[in-house]
């Protein structure tokens, strides 16, 4: 997951910093226990805003932002966007300003330099106002004066943000909306995006700060293979898309882990399929055992009538597939009177280091639990061997 | 790619992948090539790795850092392998851009480089006329030239599977390592050949960019038709596009771009690539197919339409004509100094007899000790006098009254022996090399005799190869007078010596029996011998104070002695010899 959002107090804390701005918010985290965490706000003067920050899209129509809530009124509030499930929360002091002065502002790296994109009237339906952005591409070491002028920012101001940017792997950045009087910013929302690959090289933020949000909560088993894929210099990657879908993948390689997920759209099963995922950079035994694992745990407990396992992937150039199969079989194995109990087919198409060992391993195994769809080598087309598939799913 | 064609093949390993290199060699053992493309390896821990060049293990050099590479390989260098993390991309590369004169391509093979390198790279890189395949790339391959990556695969059937020895017309291009693989596969199984074929890496800012790949392409002699795997996220596909409607780019392209499927997921999926993941409806596959399409691409939606689009072809079945590799295992041990070939010893890469008849006692050793056949006169001269000068300095050393003490106690002549020999270290025997590691120091570090003394000091230490009991500087030690007298004089203007007597004149001014001893005086003279005659580089030296060669010389000379010691004890035959009451003295 290389680009990744910031939690909004962690991009305010940055962003305040830099620009010599007094920044107030608190950040609370629901797992832990509220009322100290909740000590600095409730003593403020102030009326709050309490947002929910787990890098949410459209958190205002979807009712994650409760505004001018009173300091007394704080807890019922957090706990009432808690109870949507949500975990991470930031509060601020409400500023009182007129929706005429809230601006609009994006800067986004670009291989060649930054596209900046601003609008005096921001606010919360930016997306249909799409006519009023100004659109600027700025390069490294240009000035941008129409800039700073069109988005109410002094040069000293933009300056710092285009520091920060990338000082701190900042690969995008939208104040959306801000407010400027005279010199001064208030950043209402913040919305920051770093590129996850710079943790080494970065001390602002952390990997705690990172939020990145997938639309729905997430299972045990993607929690899992998340936990894995940090520990493992192998990249590992499980969403569920259909928890009772028919088809369930469980593929090598950035690459062709797409092209099968196509294919099967492509022939017109998308809804049939159940997750996506991949497997890639030689991973060990244990965790492709890990892996397989969760990709069953899912596959067994779908209510589809029929179940297929598609175990595939490209022609690998380094990864091997004796090993990795290994840890694939013994998971397989664990569970394998359960599948058959299901009756469910497993298709095979990989090559690679040692695939002869391997694809030989796997068609054994799968025999002897009556679990063989088919095997098949790097002869056999990646898509072919996924039609087939598709075929036992849908009609076997 | 006409000139990556014609360039010299001479490649550098930033760290060590053995599968990679491995796959590297065999490929091209197996074109024919006559000489081992790749040179040195950087990595640390190790101070060669083995490999096979076709059926015959050999070792590849391992360096700690690209500035103690030599300078002629440096010199040579036109291509370089990245293997290590992703956070020594940056700092590598930069430095091997300025260390490497003739640096050409390269492949950079780690995931999770941070995109702001990737950029810093991509300019510097086009500042120095570098191609970069990468980063989280499987890398370069120009099919009958060159293998640079895990690029056909890592394990020799592969590489024949792809069919890739030979060169054909169709140019492969991916953003996916797999696929790659894939691409390559349905190119030559279609009876068509690979032009060349690039990983471009996941990532969202390749350093070389798809519509850079797509320039190569078409500035390629070779290349008739251009095959591409690319995916939904980042814009790249839209510089293609500009790319043929402004007609620098006409070749004909067969293009697939993953990730439709993308449609299916609530929030906009990030995939397994860095740079699989559509923000905007821009980014998405169908954008960028439409975009491609309108442009005159073939685009293909369903992944298998690329065979019947790439035309007529007859499937290829016979495997392409190599060099061929069967079984082979690595040795358990390699050695330098002797084995057998057809059923002959041989010593040092000669015959065991001809280096026998050939060489004297004191050329032999010394060529054992170095691993190398010696033949100059003065060092094997110098060798002789040490043997000599070193093989006994009386009954009452350490490591020869072990050797009696043991002898009397009955033990036989290798136990006694080796208890003289265990004696050897710190405080006996082994000045010479400690000496030797001082006075290389004290000529690296450029001190004055003065200075170094003074650190030495403060450091706690005493200088081995200065003082002695006995002699003084007004009594001078007649076996030093004879080694500097004879010895001395050599081309590098004796620069071990004159460093170890003019840190002798520093010492001997504080007390009068710091003079240079023997110990210091063979190591210093050893130094400037192997130096002036064998043009050894510190490094070489260095090497030898590592593993203690100085101490062999002590070794191999006193032995004699010992054993003299042993047969001389023998021949009294006096029975045990132990303590007695008045030689201990026992504090309760």
């Amino acid at each position: 997951m290389p680009r990744q959002k910031l939690s909004e107090y962690r991009a305010k804390v940055i962003l305040n910093q830099a620009l010599n701005l007094h920044y107030q918010g608190w950040q609370i985290d629901g797992t832990r226990e509220l009322k100290p965490q909740l000590k600095g706000a409730s003593e403020t003067s102030n009326n709050l805003v309490i947002k929910v920050d787990e890098g949410v899209k459209r958190r205002f129509k979807q009712g994650l932002v409760l505004l001018d809530i009173m300091p007394e009124d704080l807890e019922k509030g957090i706990q009432s966007l808690l109870r949507k499930g949500y975990r991470y929360l930031i509060i601020e002091p409400m500023l009182a300003h007129d929706p005429h002065e809230e601006r609009y502002l994006s800067l986004s790296m670009h291989r060649d330099g930054l596209i900046c994109r601003y609008t005096s009237s921001g606010g919360v339906d930016i997306e249909s106002q799409a006519t009023d952005i100004k659109s600027l591409f700025i390069r490294p070491g240009q000035q941008a004066h129409e800039l700073a002028k069109g988005a109410g920012l002094t040069q000293q101001q933009l300056e710092t943000m285009r520091n920060l940017m990338a000082d701190n792997y900042v690969v995008f950045l939208e104040l959306n909306p801000y407010v400027s009087r005279e010199g001064n910013l208030y950043l209402l929302d913040a919305a920051v995006e770093v590129d996850d690959a710079a943790l080494f090289f970065v001390d602002n933020w952390k990997a705690v700060d990172l939020r990145s949000h997938i639309g729905h909560e997430l299972t045990i088993q993607e929690r899992l293979v998340q936990e894995l894929d940090a520990s493992s210099p192998a990249s590992l990657k499980l969403s569920v898309l259909n928890p009772n879908g028919s088809i369930f993948l469980l593929l090598s390689g950035g690459g062709a882990s797409v092209v099968v997920a196509d294919e099967i759209q492509n022939q017109g099963f998308g809804k049939e399929l159940a997750n996506y995922g991949e497997y890639s950079g030689n991973p060990n035994t244990e965790e492709t055992y890990i892996y397989t694992k969760a990709v069953l745990q899912l596959l067994l407990r779908s209510q589809a009538s029929k179940k297929v396992l598609f175990i595939g992937g490209a022609v690998a150039n380094f990864t091997d597939i004796a090993k990795t199969f290994a840890g694939v079989m013994q998971a397989i194995e664990e569970v394998a009177d359960k599948l058959q109990a299901q009756k469910v087919k497993i298709f095979v198409r990989r090559g690679g280091p040692h695939q002869e060992k391997g694809l030989a391993a796997m068609r054994t195994l799968l025999a002897q639990y009556n679990l063989l769809g088919m095997v098949h080598g790097p002869k056999t087309p990646l898509t072919t061997a996924v039609d087939e598939a598709l075929k036992e799913a849908i009609y076997g | 790619m006409d000139n990556f064609r014609k360039m010299p093949i001479s490649v550098i390993c930033l760290g060590s992948h053995p599968g990679i290199i491995q796959s590297m060699l065999d490929y091209h053992y197996c074109l024919g090539q006559e000489d081992i493309p790749i040179m040195a390896i950087i990595g640390s821990g190790r101070k060669q790795e083995r490999y096979f060049w076709g059926h015959s293990e050999i070792v590849l050099p391992v360096y700690r850092e690209l500035s103690t590479v030599p300078k002629e390989i440096r010199d040579s260098v036109t291509c370089l392998l990245h293997v290590q993390s992703a956070r020594r991309v940056l700092s590598g590369l930069t430095e091997a851009f300025k260390t490497l004169p003739k640096l050409t391509l390269v492949n950079v093979f780690a995931e999770q480089v941070p995109e702001a390198h990737a950029i810093t790279l991509a300019q510097l890189a086009k500042e120095h006329n570098i191609t970069i395949a990468g980063p989280a790339s499987v890398g370069l391959l120009l099919p009958g030239v060159l293998k640079l990556g895990a690029i056909g695969g890592t394990e020799y059937p592969q590489l024949v599977a792809a069919r890739i020895f030979v060169l054909g017309d169709t140019a492969v291009i991916s953003t996916s390592g797999g696929m790659v693989n894939e691409l390559i596969h349905i190119v030559t199984g279609s009876g068509s050949g690979v032009s060349f074929a690039m990983a471009l890496g996941g990532d969202r800012n390749p350093i070389t960019t798809p519509a850079e790949a797509m320039r190569l392409a078409q500035t390629d002699s070779q290349t008739k038709r251009i095959v591409y795997f690319g995916e939904l996220g980042g814009d790249d596909e839209y510089r293609i596009a500009e790319l043929i409607k402004e007609g620098t780019l006409t070749k004909p392209i067969v293009a697939y771009i993953a990730g439709s499927v993308a449609e299916l997921f609530p929030e906009p999926p990030q995939f397994g690539h860095a740079k699989a993941m559509a923000g905007s409806e821009a980014e998405t596959a169908a954008a960028k197919k439409t975009a491609l399409r309108e442009a005159g691409a073939t685009v293909v939606d369903v992944f298998m339409d690329i065979v019947s689009a790439l035309g007529e072809s007859s499937p290829a079945t016979e495997p392409q004509e190599h060099r061929q590799i069967t079984t082979r295992h690595k040795r358990l041990l390699v050695s330098r100094i002797s084995g057998e070939v057809e059923g002959d010893v041989q010593l040092l890469g000669q015959d065991l007899l001809g280096v026998v008849n050939g060489n004297t006692v004191a050329g032999l050793y010394l060529s054992m000790l170095l691993g190398q056949p010696v033949k100059a006169s003065k060092l094997i001269e110098f060798m002789d006098y040490t043997l000599r000068l070193l093989i006994d300095h009386g009954p009452y050393v350490a490591g020869a009254v072990n050797t009696a003490i043991a002898a009397r106690a009955g033990k036989d002549l290798a136990s006694s022996l080796s208890a003289g020999l265990l004696t050897i270290g710190p405080r006996f025997g082994g000045a010479i090399n400690s000496a030797a590691g001082v006075w290389l120091e004290g000529v690296q570090s450029q001190s004055s005799a003065k200075d170094f003394v003074v650190s030495f000091r403060s450091n706690g230490g005493i200088i081995p190869g200065i003082g002695h009991k006995k002699y003084r500087i007004d009594v001078p030690d007649p076996r030093v007078v004879k080694l500097i007298s004879t010895f001395s004089g050599n081309s590098n203007d004796d620069r071990f010596l004159s460093f170890a007597r003019s840190v002798e004149s520093v010492t001997t001014a504080k007390k009068g029996n710091l003079i240079l001893n023997v110990d210091g005086t063979v190591a210093a003279i050893m130094l400037d011998l192997l130096e002036s005659e064998l043009y050894y580089t510190q490094e070489r030296l260095q090497e030898l104070i590592d593993i203690e060669f100085f101490n062999a010389l002590f070794i191999a000379s006193r032995s004699v002695g010992l054993m003299a010691h042993y047969l001389d004890q023998r021949r009294h035959d006096e029975g045990l010899l132990r303590l007695s009451d008045e030689d201990v003295s026992y504090i309760p």
